[in-house]
């Protein structure tokens, strides 16, 4: 790399950075490796050493733990809660975002400032009064009401990066559209929102990433499997599969999978998003 | 123009309004209000006793001041070691060795799996049993070290801590894409001017990404105010109460149908997370315009 002598001590920091990126490496890799591995081992094995490499590779365990617990229609709600959930957030706050950007009213700033509320309220303060709303509503147990509550809950973050977002958009574009001849809604619609595309895909990375994960409200407002999300079957694998234990191995690999290989091609798009809600927020 | 689109503007913001009004405002007004109360279903309660939920908090209940100390640490911990152990890593990364690429994506995933996943995998890592850290201990020899890590008091809280402490990939990420934004000119010229790689690190690097240090140290305080799923999967805030926090004990709390008290839980989260916001923003000077 170096044209230059290292002195011992530029050669110290050297080991200590390559030291320090392996330790970090392991740290992230050993339990999902070592969870994957055994999901592939007989419960015998697993019992009797859990360091051992499985003998064979069967797929046992992954039939078992499809027949034992309904984890593809905990999938299945997981998908539709995320995308409802996600597409509703980024649809009404690039309403809001535009017009906070974009336009000027009275008590602008005083709206602005109350849902800003929202950024510094921790919201697992507000469980019980929640769960009285959502019943309230008659949604509980039902999947509008997670629908609702992670629209919410992404709301703040989301908020920031669309408002910047349609701000770095120049007015003058929204003023030949009007010119034009194209009414506000087909402005927003048409001009703005295409041109806003960067803060639309980091705020829908954050608000998907919030709603597949989430799981506080999801074991707060849910109890019937046709509306528990897949963070909470997994909670539910320990009692069912109590002495099934390549089951349940195989359950927690389902489960992680698909966001390691999404992760792993959207990778660039998730951290730039990460990068993006972090500046705003 | 300007009448018509009032309209236009109401109906944008209408949508955000009303989910916040039913998710946030209400909620939030619920709390406050409520914590002044007796207030039960089954059977159905509902009696004004002022301040007696807070008195009853702070001085009669013996398992509240452990749980918001226990909250208070993991708070601390988090936003000191946790940060520190992702921003050395990004000091690290950003100086591209072999490999950093990697090292950076790889570092992120536990952070993008769900916390229940992860603690669902550390319940069997922790296991006495069959988990991975007693079965390493027994092959190196070190029997006499093996613990039922999550379940025995001695271990149970640095156990639970590790499920997230070591994870700081979110951190590297940010200060990362930070320090890769700087002006590379910049670091050029301490260089010339024969400055060590140490030196470029503390004098020129680090302040130029504290504000980005700040903001990561704002989202630990918060990730670890509102934190409920791994300590639930794991040990469920035991042995007695030696793992749960606030979160937890609100939710135990609403379970055991006493929502007037776990109201009042509710006003110290909301407290807290302000003084500790207050007093990062100080520490860090956030409020400073540039």
């Amino acid at each position: 790399m170096t044209h230059f002598k290292l002195s011992p001590k530029q050669k110290a920091a050297r080991v200590f950075s390559y030291l320090f990126m392996a330790l970090c490496v392991l740290v992230a890799l050993f339990p999902i490796v070592w969870v994957v591995l055994s999901s592939f081992k007989t419960n015998r094995e697993i019992l009797s050493n859990g360091l051992q490499l499985p003998s064979t590779f069967s797929f046992s365990g992954y039939k078992q733990a499809l027949e034992m617990a309904p984890i593809l229609k905990f999938f299945v709600n997981s998908l539709i809660v995320s995308f409802a959930s996600t597409a509703l957030n980024v649809l009404i706050l690039a309403m809001a975002g535009y017009v906070f950007a974009k336009k000027k009213f009275r008590f602008k700033n005083l709206i602005f400032g109350i849902l800003s509320l929202s950024m510094v309220i921790p919201s697992t303060a507000l469980m019980s009064p929640v769960y009285t709303v959502i019943t309230k509503l008659h949604l509980y147990d039902t999947k509008m009401a997670l629908i609702l509550v992670y629209t919410a809950l992404s709301m703040p973050i989301s908020l920031m990066i669309l408002r910047s977002a349609f701000a770095a958009i120049p007015t003058e574009l929204e003023e030949a559209a009007y010119i034009d001849g194209a009414g506000f809604f087909r402005t927003f619609w048409q001009v703005m929102m295409p041109c806003a595309k960067g803060g639309l895909a980091s705020a829908a990375v954050l608000a998907f990433l919030e709603s597949w994960n989430e799981f506080t409200f999801a074991l707060l407002l849910t109890s019937s499997t046709s509306t528990r999300t897949l963070p909470l079957s997994l909670s539910y694998f320990t009692s069912q599969f109590s002495f099934n234990y390549t089951a349940m191995f195989a359950a927690i690999t389902i489960a992680v999978l698909p966001s390691i290989i999404v992760f792993s091609i959207f990778q660039e798009q998730v951290c730039s998003s990460l990068t993006a809600g972090s500046v705003k927020g | 123009m300007k009448q018509r689109n009032t309209g236009w503007i109401a109906l944008f913001l209408a949508p955000t309004c009303i989910i916040f009004l039913l998710i946030f405002a209400i909620p939030l007004v619920m709390v406050f209000a409520t914590s002044l109360f007796d207030y039960r279903l089954l059977p159905r309660t509902f009696e004004f006793i002022g301040f007696s939920n807070f008195v009853k908090l702070f001085t009669q209940d013996a398992k509240f001041l452990p749980v918001l100390k226990n909250t208070v640490v993991w708070i601390a911990i988090h936003c000191v070691l946790h940060v520190a152990l992702g921003t050395i890593l990004a000091f690290i990364l950003y100086k591209k060795p072999h490999g950093w690429k990697f090292v950076r994506v790889t570092y992120m995933i536990p952070n993008i799996i769900s916390q229940s996943a992860i603690a669902m995998i550390f319940l069997n890592l922790y296991n006495a049993q069959y988990g991975a850290l007693n079965s390493l201990l027994k092959a190196i020899g070190l029997e006499h070290l093996q613990h039922n890590w999550l379940f025995d008091t001695a271990t149970a809280f640095p156990a639970v801590t590790m499920t997230w402490f070591i994870f700081a990939g979110y951190t590297t990420t940010l200060v990362l894409a930070q320090c890769l934004s700087t002006d590379e000119s910049i670091i050029e010229a301490a260089k010339i001017d024969g400055a060590t790689s140490f030196q470029i690190d503390r004098l020129v690097m680090f302040p130029l990404v504290k504000r980005m240090i700040g903001t990561t140290v704002i989202m630990a305080a918060t990730y670890m105010l509102q934190m409920f799923s791994m300590i639930y999967i794991t040990t469920g805030g035991g042995p007695g109460v030696s793992t749960a926090n606030l979160p937890l004990y609100l939710y135990t709390t609403v379970k055991a149908n006493n929502y007037g008290y776990a109201n009042s839980i509710g006003v110290v989260i909301i407290i807290v997370g302000f003084i500790t916001m207050t007093l990062i923003n100080r520490l860090f000077g956030m409020n400073k315009e540039d």
